[in-house]
């Protein structure tokens, strides 16, 4: 099937791909291209699921349609270690048990990193608000405030 | 099947502050699936890629009773990619499939889509296309029309009626209602929860997939070999012919459990067009696809001495049902045992509406049932003026007040000192609206809550390798509790290797059996059948290591060797010192392997296949002389603006009693997740119904709100549990359910001490208030 034909980065690996005009970012980097960390929870920008960075703006990758990301810069979760050198935030949700069923974790990851490239060193309540468009249904979300507060420390060190 | 082949040097080991080992069955490994899902690459059920695969999208009714007149289909097939349409016409036939007690269905068809109409969202048709946005653009074309009759919406529905009584339900004991109206201290409320939502974060969905008359499923799920009967028994093929593969379950709390009309449909789909078929609901369908927690009405009197010394609680219930479906949700679990009473009465009712059939949402029963006798004791201590805190110790049930038997252990009043000092209960001031801070009342409340321990027979396998690595593996799952973890524990425990050298394999049918991961049940079932299979392996272990003439040890002629961190030694020390992998060579073996069974050892075939894919042989919690349960005691502070009656949790500690802990750090983080789905319940979730159409009309992320970061306070979970030998193998009750149960009612008791208002509807809106 023909479709548009979209160059981007992601990752900081150029990509191409064919995409129809219907389809969001979202299912062109999970069915596409095997991107599967962006999750999709609701499909309306509800629960944050599906975040990622689009030239350093956090979006719902739910809302934006794969023939936008044309000539754009996308980071998503995937992009985030480096082989098995975890990110700071990666290695503190793990230490904090900041996760269980794992659909949401990924968003957060990526909306943590927006916020702490934003803001270094978040208050609590910043952490909780900035952090608010991301829903969790199952951990709590205490232990996903302290692992982002523990990883500000952490990078602000670095 | 799962392989964890993510490795993250020292990340995947947890801390080890309580003292224990991090890798011990108690210590605070981090999970072990951690890494794949914080990197992205755990692949989820549906995320499978498979050639060929087309794309399912469900088509849903529009009025809440009635019939489908006609389905126009004639656009949606001319449109771009579509495969096929299905209707109740079209669809192939199937046969009904027995309940979850595995009781024989009627010999009658099944058809997933539907003709007659019992409530709005029902599925009546879809649309199979190349891709998700054709069948979504034609699922749009389907026109169906109906001739609508009328609907009972809700329980508060003027034509619900009375309902059904249920016999079951009753527990009585004295003469209740004679001694309420004899009881100097006398009250009586009324208490009300509305429907609620599960919401796990990730939708329901499923690819199917057809070789031949074998059908794999992938498809997130709480119960494997439930849900592969129900497949096989739908589509008429032997059971072994179903595989189900649930590697990540993107959380459940009741809701994917069971195989659903949406499965039915998707199989179906995919036996007609000879393709794998992929259907994953919309989140607005997920709140009619399946049921949510039941609304529920209860009415608890209690008759009290001056004192505060119940004399008598008589409690009715009535929870809401399907037109054609039946659920109940227990209402008098937690009233007729939480308090002694020399005296009690609960019945229960259930009233058809038309809705889908609600269904099981973490600790169905005693999370409503708790709202009332926890909400009604709190009103009673202030009838009495006496502390709500020791009007709870005062009426303390020293056993259990309806079984009549011992408890195995109840660390409540433990709980219930240990949250208190922790939250500083002593500074409380008695009287509501007494405590303030600046035009925020702040109101403190207790309550307390349990789950009963549920109990079934596990089997696993365990293998030692010839590397000396070890699989563990069974058809069980892990929906985020953190099974993968425990089950590397308790085998590396068990063994003596590291949890690293550790690979637990879940999440396929074609694994050793297990029963469903609902209840609170997993970590006790699975830790058992896993500890038993790896001792049996050890023993073999130990068994070549001294008999075999070829071992190191056989010149040591010893009754015993021990294994440590991988290695074989003898209990002196005084021997050779081998490798696992070293050993298994001297031998000639290449592998070692073990099935931990708890079954009866006279247990057939049948009665193995019943109690894996039914709930028919759950073993009572009461069974034998002791009664079984997990307890906890919340104390949560709000926060009400005065002006705009709005509220915030500020504050919340709570003490648990799950028994022994397998792993606290991931103890901890399902009770507080249970704590906060309690606050969302207390204070915002409610299923909003459209009166004219009987559609819930917040079907969504948007609108039905959950608790987000922003309204969460910080949490402070203490565990005060002991190991419970008659709970299970290793110690541990139940976890997963027991932190949502009295989290209600603590915020709606903190409410009054704030601010002197009682609110018995939850949830707690600013319109109750002002």
């Amino acid at each position: 099937m023909a479709g548009i034909a979209v160059s981007t980065t992601i990752n900081g690996d150029i990509t191409e791909y064919l995409c129809q005009p219907d389809e969001t970012l979202l299912d062109v980097l999970r069915d596409r291209l095997g991107l599967t960390g962006a999750k999709e929870g609701c499909g309306t920008g509800d629960c944050g699921a599906c975040s990622i960075i689009l030239d350093n703006r956090l979006v719902c990758s739910c809302l934006v349609l794969g023939a936008e990301a044309e000539g754009r810069r996308i980071e998503t979760v995937e992009g985030m270690a480096h082989g098995d050198q975890l990110h700071t935030l990666q290695q503190k949700f793990l230490e904090h048990a900041a996760l269980q069923c794992g659909i949401c974790t990924p968003g957060f990851l990526i909306a943590a990193k927006d916020l702490l490239a934003k803001n270094p060193d978040p208050s609590e309540e910043e952490i909780r608000f900035g952090l608010a468009g991301n829903l969790c249904r199952c951990t709590g979300y205490d232990k996903i405030v302290r692992a982002v507060q523990d990883a500000a420390i952490v990078m602000k060190g670095a | 099947m799962t392989v964890h082949n993510i490795r993250v040097g020292e990340s995947k080991r947890g801390d080890a502050s309580d003292g224990t080992l991090a890798e011990a069955v108690g210590g605070r490994l981090s999970r072990v699936d951690g890494p794949a899902k914080i990197t992205g690459a755990a692949k989820y059920a549906v995320e499978q890629q498979l050639e060929g695969l087309a794309y399912a999208v469900l088509v849903e009714s529009t009025i809440a009773s009635g019939k489908v007149r006609a389905i126009d289909t004639a656009s949606a097939e001319a449109s771009p990619g579509v495969l096929r349409v299905l209707t109740p016409d079209t669809i192939i036939s199937l046969r009904t499939a027995s309940d979850w007690l595995g009781t024989t269905p009627p010999d009658k068809p099944y058809c997933p889509l539907a003709r007659d109409i019992t409530f709005s969202g029902q599925h009546v048709a879809a649309v199979v296309a190349e891709t998700f946005e054709q069948a979504v653009a034609a699922a749009a074309l389907v026109n169906v029309s109906y001739d609508e009759t009328p609907s009972i919406v809700d329980l508060s529905d003027g034509k619900a009626g009375d309902g059904i009584a249920i016999d079951a339900m009753t527990k009585e004991w004295g003469d209740a209602p004679a001694a309420f109206a004899a009881a100097p201290v006398r009250i009586c409320a009324a208490y009300n929860t509305p429907r609620e939502y599960q919401a796990p974060m990730e939708p329901h969905g499923l690819i199917a997939r057809w070789e031949g008359d074998r059908l794999t499923v992938w498809e997130p799920s709480q119960w494997l070999d439930g849900m592969a009967r129900t497949y096989a028994e739908w589509f008429e093929v032997p059971f072994e012919n179903v595989r189900l593969v649930s590697p990540y379950i993107g959380g459940g709390f009741g809701s994917k459990a069971l195989a659903l009309s949406h499965g039915a449909v998707a199989a179906s789909a995919a036996k007609m067009i000879g393709r794998p078929v992929k259907l994953v609901m919309t989140r607005p369908q997920t709140f009619t696809g399946y049921g949510g927690r039941a609304a529920t009405r209860q009415t608890v009197t209690i008759g009290a001495d001056r004192d505060g010394v119940i004399q008598s609680i008589v409690h009715r219930g009535v929870n809401e049902t399907s037109i054609d479906g039946m659920w109940v949700e227990p209402l008098g679990s937690v009233t007729s045992i939480m308090y002694a009473t020399p005296n009690f009465s609960s019945k229960q009712n259930v009233v058809r509406v038309n809705s889908v059939v609600p269904g099981a949402m973490r600790a169905p029963g005693e999370n409503p049932s708790a709202f009332g006798i926890e909400s009604a004791i709190d009103e009673l201590a202030y009838e009495v003026g006496i502390d709500p805190l020791e009007i709870r110790l005062r009426n303390y049930a020293e056993q259990d007040p309806h079984a009549k038997k011992a408890w195995s252990t109840r660390q409540l009043r433990e709980a219930f000192a240990a949250g208190a000092e922790r939250f500083g209960w002593s500074r409380r001031s008695p009287k509501p609206r007494s405590m303030r801070d600046g035009n925020q009342l702040i109101g403190w409340g207790v309550a307390a809550g349990t789950y009963p321990v549920r109990r079934a027979y596990g089997e696993a396998v365990v293998r030692i390798l010839a590397d000396g690595s070890v699989e563990v593996e069974s058809s069980s799952i892990d929906m985020g509790q953190g099974t993968y973890t425990i089950l590397a524990q308790t085998a590396a425990e068990t063994l003596g290797v590291p949890a690293d050298d550790v690979v637990v394999k879940l999440g396929d049918s074609r694994f050793a059996r297990a029963g469903v991961s609902g209840g609170s049940r997993l970590a006790g079932v699975m830790t058992g059948a896993v500890h038993k299979a790896a001792t049996s392996a050890l023993d073999q272990l130990v068994g070549l290591a001294i008999s075999d003439p070829r071992s190191p040890f056989h010149a040591l002629q010893a009754n015993t060797l021990v294994v440590a961190n991988g290695r074989i030694g003898s209990p002196r020390g005084d021997g050779p010192d081998v490798s696992i992998a070293e050993l298994l060579k001297s031998v000639g073996r290449d592998r070692i392997e073990a099935t931990g069974d708890t079954m009866p050892a006279n247990s057939t075939a049948e009665d193995r296949y019943k109690n894996y894919t039914t709930i028919a042989m759950a073993l009572p919690h009461t069974e034998g002389d002791y009664s079984r349960y997990s307890w906890c005691a919340h104390f949560i502070e709000v926060r009400v603006d005065e002006d705009f009656g709005t509220v915030r949790v500020s504050r919340v500690v709570s003490a648990l009693d799950s028994g022994r802990l397998y792993n606290p750090k991931l103890a901890e983080s399902q009770w507080k997740g249970g704590i906060i789905m309690g606050i969302g319940q207390a204070l915002l979730e409610e299923g909003i119904m459209d009166r004219r159409h009987g559609r819930i009309v917040n079907n969504n992320l948007a609108d039905y709100l959950v608790p987000t970061n922003a309204d969460i306070p910080d949490i402070e979970v203490i565990s005060v549990g002991i190991p419970d030998p008659h709970s299970s193998a290793l110690g541990g009750k139940g976890v997963g359910e027991l932190g949502i149960v009295g989290v209600a009612p603590a915020i709606a008791n903190a409410v009054f001490h704030a601010t002197g208002k009682r609110v018995r509807d939850l949830p707690i809106t600013l319109e109750k208030l002002i």
